[in-house]
């Protein structure tokens, strides 16, 4: 009997289109995507540029796995409907009567459906084949075909998760008789899946996370998480140990819940309820079978077909409509589980470092975007249940012969789902609330969660709901329809990738819009209404035509449905019709011309034309003379309200070179400008596209000599559409790269991807030069046109605002209802500066004669003591290690949003989401201080970056922001204490090698860095807190010192990072100068970890402490592949018993912590106490030690502090029993 | 107030011609649409109540044209599809003032006093507060006699109402269907000839989609008077009998015999005995009649 049903499913299936269809889809997803990934668009969008190769195994697994996931929707309809349309068609009342077994039709009927959806798979495994080879992609990102890697995907991961998720589907269906069901369980575990993966994500937990992960994604990543780029490309996933476990347990999951579906599943001819409360006791029923005979006397009754009444009937039958989507389950566990995700992104918002920010109102509506899918799922899916909610229920013959007219039939629908959209978003803001007077917050700004949600959400969700409305109308499938509607809006946002980037050609696409404290939602606002009122008139086009297509009564055809709709589209219809589509478009061609025609618009290819043009015209005149800005005078008129501004200024330059410069190269932005030089002049050259201009001298310029520029400056006005200005209304913050001109040829746009550059016919990129190159070392990395210069600012904005530029207040004055401040600076800085305005509270203090200040917005007064505990610190600790600081002030200035902080010449703009509303638990659970960590990064940088600055060579940012990073390091240990740091380091460690495995061009080592945040900040940080671990802090301090007094306010050629680490090595002893060269010489990793361990008491009291553990050393090249062995010298190696592959090394004298610990009870916790850590010689890979300590240890570890580069930190240690 | 139909097709996608060429006049009263599965009869009773169109011809009902304006047909008319579901969760009660607020019964007070009246007329009122998807093959015929009532409706169509009815219930559905009727038309299909005979005035038998007969039951049966002959025959004498007469039935009786019934103007033989004709008889000379004919 088995094949017998096997077969005929299989049959039934072939004769399906649906089958065909989803072929198709998953086909051509598939093909799209991966050609996409090979660069097929690359002609109509960005050159894909990568080292990466997109159909590696890594690769392959990834897409091929995520693509299946989409799959999952369909096993509804595919698996869990096998057994359900027999009922459905009541066949079943027929069929259970045969003679075969449950076992032959439940696996028959689970086997074909299984056979089914991997025919679907296997046709997005052939469209990803297909897709990396079409003509037209790139040749240099494809490796060749390797059908391991596509077999492997399938057996080891698609497979099994068709098996669990198919069985739990099955099940579900199958009982519940009921498909959304079968939907809603997919939905939920999926949910649940990324609720288990943000709860598992600390390290610490990751391996119970790679077992628990039922998709087997985190078992992939336990192994490939820190996976370098060369690792990526070449490795096969490692088929062993945890992925092997997890997917035994979850395929014994899927046995599990298979037995369950066999073991309750009964040839019954009734649905299985479950039930709460027990059945109540049984009655016998009997109907009555005699009389019935009445008079039919119909009370005389109103009957009332107008307009207005059918208006009150369309919002009737939509209560009726809203009340049984709040009433069914599918709603009410969307609901359920969209409110935990919710609480728990709340929880979990905006929290670096473990540390929270005050749940703010506008933070608990960001936190709501994690509802944003349960609430288009839910209009997806009731829009299609209630389009064919009589259909189904098979009351369509009743409900369409009543005199209600279409349009309130169609129309109480629509309400109905604005209206659950409505309960959806109250969810939102009830969570929002209860989580703030959970965290004992009470500033809950009602008015915001109404204007947010019930405003500016409701309408892109109604948008939405248009879409849905029309698609489920057109298709009346609500299955069909509702995965349709998923794959058009999970696919929008790709349409990028094929070159369609303009926002009206992109169903509800738009600019979104932001808030922050300070500056409310700002201009956003408008922007966004546009393109919503846009989106509104195309969704109202798409309601009137799913008007036309409304099916009332049995039309049999889509042809006849065709010629119904032509029928209906008379006067009102057909004149509604035509205002909406002629209102929609030429809103749609007002936001074209204005943002296309009227002002440029370049796609993405475009600009990286222009980068090629530009670099191609322009870097010849690279090398040329131009002489240096000695000198700057700004000024500057902001005007918060309309959001302009209006600035002028005076550079004063010097012809530092031995040559004549005949010609100034002038490099400007866009905004309205004019040039004046108090020297005779012609322009040669303007180039109106990339704002170049050549201006020639009639008198040249000879060395020594000086000459004036002078310029203004100011903006076009704003419009809706378009921010013409980096004006805010309240909180602006800009730098004088934003606004004043720049001398001389630009490099910092050329591309840098040697494979795109070749499609261009440029060179290869060369990166920055090498710091041992003596001619590039020329300028700082931060201007070209410039050493160190006078500065001086007047700033003017509204009465209201305080506004700011670097230097000391000279005076203040209002004039004409404006509000002015001069500045000017007492000694030289880099051509770097800042202006600020907003309406600033200001806090004072002092430390020792320097004037310390903050600027910041009202209300956010929590951290204001932090910032100044920490700007305190940090010039503590730079005065005493380094060198004296070179102003008078040091002022901290708020500005809105964009989580980053900024260090100018005695001015900090610090955002106010990166700090000010930090809610610093100071426990030593807590998290970590991060408002007083940045504030003392920010600070060094007055320091290392404003007195020591690198050349634009390789590796600058090493005594920028490492150095920073180090300051910030050292005065958060001696604040917190040693032992607390380890947080702070595990963190660091953990993002260095997570970032490090997304470099798409080359890693290089620390002091010749290319600039990556990953290097400078995390591997540098990492680097010189070992370093200062090994030789000492203050050996290293003095070395620094030395080196400050060296180069501070240099003139060129400016210092490198050879100059610096040459310091540091005089200092290093011989014994550890390879530690110099491990660091920042070159990438190296350890693989460390302790094998066993175990402890016997001695007759003194003593422990004896056995260990034996591995150390290994490698090496990556700038794509990440290992090197045990170097030029000259060979890899060791050793080999472990039972295994036949040896263990390898580069060369060992290294010196290495080995610690013990025990852990003592205080107050109920644990803490732990180091009983012995000393550094280590190891020459061997595996090593053996005893060490007597004095107490009872219970840990033992080998570099337990994790200050050495390890990409599996978690096995340096190990529990003693 | 007439219904008028005028040459009325209708041709499925499939090719089969469900109405062909059909030309009907049905007054006030209860009219009997008999006729075989598959004869037509629900696409027809659809077709008049606006849920499909025809590819041609014209219905009339009053001076109302059916196919162009829907809308005024749907206010007075009362349609009970041959099967219907209704909205799961939904009590007696709440279902038909959902469908009276359809209908346009614009007051509350008003819906009340309806829905109140239907479910006394059809005895539902013990079970209005229970949900209709629980009830029996009987309750839920009867509901949907009740929400057709709820406008009052001036023509009625009931597409096979009785069929999986008990006796009690099908007699009580009938009775119900004929107070209502009693001022405006009502269509009511059936492939049982007593139900016609029980309750209609006039009738037609349809076949193939078109109309075989056009008259009244008793009519009918008037016209048939003298030409219906009856016998008692051996089961193995069936086969030569029905090559030699026009046998419109043959039923067992209890000791295995065969009681046939012929149609001819004359006595057939000397065995045959006169008998009373019935509208069975009518029913199946009409059928006879437009059985294909091998050639």
């Amino acid at each position: 009997m088995f094949s017998t049903i096997f077969f005929h499913e299989l049959k039934y299936w072939l004769k399906k289109p649906a089958f065909y269809i989803y072929m198709a889809i998953f086909f051509s997803l598939a093909l799209f995507i991966s050609a996409a990934n090979a660069g097929i668009f690359d002609s109509l969008t960005v050159t894909t540029g990568s080292s990466r190769t997109v159909n590696s195994p890594f690769g392959i697994a990834n897409l091929f796995i995520s693509l299946t996931i989409f799959i999952f929707f369909l096993f509804p309809s595919i698996i869990g409907v096998s057994v359900y349309r027999d009922y459905k068609s009541d066949m079943h009342t027929i069929l259970y009567s045969y003679p075969f077994t449950k076992s032959s039709y439940l696996f028959a009927k689970f086997f074909s459906a299984v056979l089914i959806v991997t025919c679907v798979v296997l046709t997005i495994g052939i469209g990803m084949f297909i897709g990396y080879r079409l003509p037209g992609t790139n040749p240099d990102l494809i490796t060749t075909f390797d059908f391991k890697s596509y077999f492997n995907a399938y057996w080891v991961f698609i497979l099994p998760n068709i098996l669990l998720f198919g069985a739990i589907v099955f099940g579900v269906v199958t009982f519940t008789r009921n498909i959304a069901a079968g939907f809603i369980t997919v939905i939920l575990l999926l949910f649940v899946q990324g609720v288990a993966e943000s709860f598992l994500s600390d390290p610490e937990h990751r391996y119970i996370a790679a077992l628990a992960d039922p998709f087997g994604g985190a078992a992939m990543q336990y192994y490939t998480r820190y996976w370098t780029v060369a690792e990526q490309n070449e490795l096969h996933i490692p088929i062993k140990e945890v992925i092997i476990y997890n997917r035994l347990i979850w395929l014994g999951v899927s046995s599990v819940v298979f037995a369950l579906v066999y073991r309750f599943f009964k040839f019954s001819q009734n649905a299985i309820t479950f039930s709460l409360f027990k059945k109540s006791q049984g009655v016998r029923s009997t109907k009555r079978n005699f009389g019935g005979i009445t008079r039919v006397n119909l009370p005389k009754v109103n009957f009332d077909y107008s307009f207005l009444q059918n208006l009150k009937n369309t919002w009737k039958i939509s209560n009726v409509e809203f009340k049984y989507i709040v009433k069914s389950w599918p709603f009410i566990s969307i609901v359920l589980v969209g409110l935990i995700i919710v609480l728990i992104a709340l929880a979990d918002l905006g929290n670096p470092f473990g540390t929270p920010s005050y749940p703010r109102t506008w933070r608990m509506l960001q936190g709501g975007g994690a509802f944003v899918i349960a609430i288009n799922i839910c209009t997806f899916l009731y829009a299609g249940m209630l389009v064919n909610r009589s259909k189904i229920a098979k009351m369509n013959g009743i409900e369409d012969v009543t005199p209600i007219p279409n349009w309130s039939l169609f129309l109480s629908k629509f309400i109905a789902i604005v209206k659950m959209q409505m309960l959806l978003l109250t969810v939102i803001m009830i969570s929002g609330i209860l989580f703030q007077l959970y965290k004992g917050y009470y500033d809950i700004e009602i008015g915001l969660y109404i204007k947010e949600l019930f405003g500016l959400k409701l309408i892109n969700y109604v948008i939405w709901a248009f879409l849905a409305l029309w698609i489920q109308t057109l298709i009346r499938n609500p299955y069909l329809g509702l995965f349709v509607l998923l794959v058009i809006a999970i696919g929008i946002p790709f349409l990028s990738l094929a070159g369609i980037e303009q926002p009206i050609l992109k169903y509800n696409e738009g600019p979104g819009f932001g808030f922050n404290d300070m500056n409310g939602y700002g201009d956003s606002l408008g922007r966004y209404l546009l393109y919503k009122s846009y989106w509104v008139l195309g969704g109202l086009v798409l309601m009137v035509i799913a008007g036309l297509f409304w099916v009332r009564g049995l039309p049999h055809s889509f042809k006849e449905r065709i010629k119904i709709a032509k029928s209906r589209f008379k006067a009102p219809v057909a004149i509604t019709f035509l205002v909406l589509l002629i209102g929609f478009l030429s809103l749609g061609f007002r936001i074209f011309h204005e943002t296309n025609i009227k002002n440029e618009s370049y796609s993405s290819k475009e600009r990286e034309q222009q980068r090629v043009e530009w670099e191609k015209l322009y870097k010849k005149y690279q090398d040329v003379a131009q002489p240096r800005i000695v000198s700057v005078k700004a000024n500057l008129d902001i005007f918060p309200k309309t959001r302009d501004f209006n600035g002028s200024g005076e550079y004063l330059m010097v012809n530092k070179t031995d040559q004549v410069i005949d010609s100034i190269f002038l490099n400007h932005n866009s905004y309205p400008s004019t040039f004046e030089f108090d020297r005779a002049n012609q322009l040669v050259l303007e180039d109106t596209l990339y704002n170049f201009d050549i201006y020639e001298l009639k008198r040249p310029l000879i060395p020594g000599d000086t000459m004036k520029l002078h310029f203004t400056v100011k903006n076009e006005p704003n419009t809706i559409l378009r921010r013409n200005s980096p004006v805010i209304e309240n909180g602006t913050f800009l730098n004088n790269f934003q606004l004043f001109p720049s001398l001389g040829y630009d490099g910092s746009n050329e591309l840098r991807d040697d494979k795109t550059r070749k499609k261009y016919d440029l060179p290869p990129n060369a990166l920055r030069p090498h710091p041992s190159d003596s001619s590039a070392l020329g300028n700082t990395y931060i201007s070209k046109d410039s050493d160190w210069v006078d500065f001086e600012a007047t700033v003017s904005t509204s009465e209201d605002q305080i506004a700011i530029a670097p230097g000391y207040l000279q005076k203040e004055w209002v004039e004409d209802g404006r509000r002015y401040f001069h500045y000017k600076m007492d000694s030289k800085i880099l051509h770097f500066y800042a202006f600020n305005s907003a309406r600033y509270e200001v806090k004072r203090d002092k430390w020792n004669d320097v004037d310390l200040e903050i600027y910041y917005h009202k209300g956010h007064e929590y951290n204001l003591d932090r910032m100044m505990r920490g700007m305190k610190a940090s010039l503590t600790y730079n005065t005493e290690n380094f060198s004296p600081y070179q102003h008078k002030q040091l002022r901290i200035i708020e500005f809105p949003a964009g989580g980053f902080a900024q260090s100018f010449p005695n001015t900090i703009p610090f955002s106010g989401d990166a700090g000010f509303i930090a809610e610093v638990d100071d426990s030593e659970e807590g998290g970590v201080d991060y408002t007083y960590a940045i504030t003392v990064h920010e600070v060094a940088h007055q320091w290392w970056a404003h007195q020591v600055i690198g050349a634009d060579v390789l590796g600058a940012t090493m005594m920028s922001e490492s150095l920073s990073e180090y300051v910030s390091l050292k005065v958060l240990e001696k604040e917190i204490g040693k032992e607390q740091m380890r947080k702070f380091l595990k963190k660091a460690l953990d993002d260095y090698l997570t970032s490090r495995t997304f470099e798409s061009k080359r890693e290089k080592p620390l002091m010749y860095n290319d600039g990556q945040g990953y290097i400078r900040y995390q591997k540098g940080s990492l680097v010189l807190y070992a370093l200062s671990d090994y030789i000492g802090e203050d050996v290293l301090n003095n070395a620094l010192k030395t080196y400050v007094e060296k180069v501070k306010f240099q003139e060129p050629p400016y210092t490198t990072s050879i100059d610096m680490v040459n310091h540091v090595r005089a200092v290093t002893p011989d014994s550890l100068q390879y530690v110099i060269k491990d660091m920042f010489e070159t990438i190296t990793l350890y693989d460390n970890r302790v094998l066993s361990a175990s402890t016997t008491e001695m007759d003194n009291g003593k422990y004896k402490v056995d260990i034996e553990f591995n150390v290994s050393k490698y090496r990556n090249n700038e794509k990440g592949k290992r090197y045990y062995s170097e030029v000259g010298r060979d890899s060791i190696t050793y080999l472990p018993e039972g295994k036949d592959k040896p263990l390898l090394s580069v060369q060992l004298k290294d010196y290495i912590d080995i610690g013990i610990f025990t852990e003592d009870d205080i107050d109920g916790k644990k803490k732990e106490r180091v009983l012995y850590l000393k550094k280590h010689k190891i020459t061997e890979i595996n090593n053996r030690l005893s060490i007597i300590v004095d107490e009872k240890p219970t840990e033992v570890g080998v570099d337990p502090y994790n200050k050495l580069i390890d990409t599996r930190s978690d096995d340096n240690r190990q529990k003693i029993n | 107030m007439k219904l008028v139909i005028k040459d009325l097709t209708k041709t499925y996608k499939n090719g089969v011609k469900a109405i062909d060429n059909l030309n009907l006049e049905i007054g006030t009263g209860m009219f009997g649409l008999l006729g075989p599965n598959g004869a037509g009869k629900s696409s027809l009773m659809r077709t008049i109540a606006t849920l499909q169109s025809p590819d041609s011809g014209s219905i009339m009902f009053g001076d109302i044209n059916v196919l162009e304006d829907k809308m005024a047909l749907r206010r007075i008319l009362g349609y009970l599809p041959q099967s219907f579901g209704v909205y799961p969760k939904m009590s007696a009660e709440a279902l038909l003032d959902y469908f009276a607020t359809l209908k346009g019964v614009a007051s509350k007070s008003d819906r009340a006093a309806l829905v109140n009246e239907v479910l006394e007329i059809t005895n539902l009122s013990d079970v209005r507060k229970k949900n209709v998807a629980g009830y029996s093959g009987g309750m839920k015929q009867r509901f949907g006699i009740a929400q057709l009532l709820l406008n009052s409706p001036k023509l009625i169509i009931v597409d096979e109402p009785t069929a999986g009815l008990d006796p009690a219930e099908r007699h009580r559905f009938l009775n119900v269907l004929r107070e209502v009727g009693t001022n405006c038309t009502v269509i009511f299909s059936t492939h049982i000839v007593e139900d016609v005979k029980e309750l209609c005035n006039e009738m037609a038998i349809l076949n193939g989609g078109r109309i075989l007969k056009h008259s009244t039951p008793s009519k009918a049966r008037e016209e048939l008077s003298g030409k219906i002959w009856t016998k008692i025959i051996e089961r193995d004498n069936l086969e030569e009998n029905e090559a030699k007469y026009n046998v419109l039935s043959s039923n067992y009786n209890e000791d295995n015999t065969l009681n046939i019934r012929v149609f001819s103007d004359q006595l057939p033989d000397a065995d045959f005995k006169s008998a009373e004709p019935q509208l069975d008889d009518v029913y199946f000379i009409a059928l006879r009649q437009d059985e294909p004919v091998l050639s």
